[in-house]
Formats: structure tokens, sequence, C-alpha cells
């Protein structure tokens, strides 16, 4: 699709590793223009650092006419969503399809 | 059976908690959730010394895991400055994304992935001991 764009996450995005997530996503949350999906397929770990720009990319594109979702999350990574409430406002895909489709379909 | 360890509050010393968590994964024969969340706990609480404790300089930090009876006891210790995460406030994680902020989140976390925690500040030291219980396969 040529108006969304992903972001495969891998390792730990922990208060060491976060900058520079912060620094790759900086552009798309300046003014979104596409709509953007995080695969957290290969992510080990999150710490609240991580959260803080997932928090972020929902707030920047929740005023934009973008939308922003995650798939494939592992169980303790989505737990650690859950716990902080994050799943009651990002929308959490079983899989990269599943997020695919869903961006596909007329809103 | 005890381990102890001490860091600098240096970001990348976040590294060294996830290599000794590691290989007490296999010494202790913990499940991998159990660690992961142990990593979390260990790794938002030094995060906020080293956020906390500025530009002051170098802060010396020891962790001591102790394995007794149906636990793992966390004792952190720290020379920056005096900092009690047991009286935070508690973020509401029932807000709107709106008015959601991250302040407070990391201890949250630390709250929901351990089973009690305790501060006291000595020596110049912040000193805090948590507790968090084993899994069932692991009693």
């Amino acid at each position: 699709m040529d108006n969304t764009a992903i972001f495969d996450l891998k390792g730990r995005l922990d208060s060491r590793t976060a900058p520079q997530f912060e620094k790759q996503v900086s552009d798309f949350l300046h003014a979104p223009d596409c709509h953007l999906v995080f695969n957290f397929n290969e992510l080990d770990y999150i710490s609240s650092a991580g959260l803080r720009i997932i928090l972020n990319t929902a707030k920047a594109y929740k005023s934009s006419p973008y939308s922003f979702v995650t798939c494939c999350m592992q169980d303790h990574v989505q737990e650690v969503f859950e716990i902080s409430g994050f799943d009651s406002f990002i929308t959490i895909h079983q899989s990269l399809d599943d997020s695919l489709k869903q961006l596909e379909a007329p809103s | 059976m005890d381990i102890f360890f001490q860091i600098r509050n240096d970001c990348s010393e976040l590294t060294t908690i996830h290599a000794v968590l590691a290989k007490l994964k296999k010494r202790w024969n913990l499940t991998r959730r159990f660690i992961s969340e142990m990593n979390l706990i260990l790794d938002e609480l030094v995060s906020n010394i080293i956020e906390h404790g500025g530009c002051n300089g170098e802060i010396e930090i020891t962790i001591r895991l102790i394995k007794k009876d149906n636990a793992i006891t966390i004792i952190l210790t720290d020379t920056g400055p005096p900092f009690d995460p047991t009286i935070t406030p508690i973020p509401d994680i029932s807000l709107p994304l709106e008015k959601r902020t991250c302040g407070g989140l990391g201890i949250h976390l630390v709250r929901q992935f351990s089973d009690g925690c305790s501060y006291r500040r000595a020596d110049n030291k912040n000193i805090l001991t948590l507790k968090k219980l084993l899994p069932e396969e692991n009693r």
C-alpha cells in the first residue's frame, strides 16, 4: 500500500534505545501524511520509556486524518500495554495482515 | 542464594542488568516471563535513579537479589538525592488518550509486577526493598 509506513521493531525498547527510535519516528509525528503500523513481532521487551513514544505517536495521529495501529505483540509486551491502559486507545492486531486490511478498508 | 552487583548511573548499565538476569534465569531455573518482569522492575527503578540524579556526577547503585522460600527479594540502593518511589502518585490509567501523560507510568509498572515494597533513607542512601513472589512452578 502506498499510503502506509510499517516500522518493524526489534529487540529491546528501553531508556537506552528509546532516543534512537524516537528520532526515527519523529518525521512521521510532525505532520502525519500516511497511515502508520508498528509491527512488534520481533520486539522482546518494552519499558515505560518505549511506552512514552507510543503514547506520543497515538496523540499525533489522533488529530490527523490517518490511522496508527500496532500488531504482533508478544504476550508479555501486550501485558505491559494492558497494565498501562494503553489498549483502550491503541489498536492491537494479531497479524500485520489484519492491520493492513483495516487500513485498506474505507473508513 | 543471593546475587550482588554494582552499576553506575548510566543508561548503558541496563544492558548489565539484562545480562545478569539472563544468567540468573538459567541458574535459578526461572521462566522467561518472570525474568522479563524482574527486568522491567529494575529497569524502571534504575532509569528513575539516573533521571532524578541529574548531572550530579557519579551515583553508586547496588542491586542484591535474594531467592528465599517462595519469593525473590530485591534490595536496591543508590547514593542519589532522596527519592521515595513508594509515595509517588498513581497515574489514572482510565483517562482518554488526550489526557494521558507518561508521568508515573514506570513506577506504576513496578507496583503491578511486584508484591510489596518499602523504602528508607539511611547513610545518605536510598534503600528500596521489593518482593516478587515466584511463579507456582518455581516454588
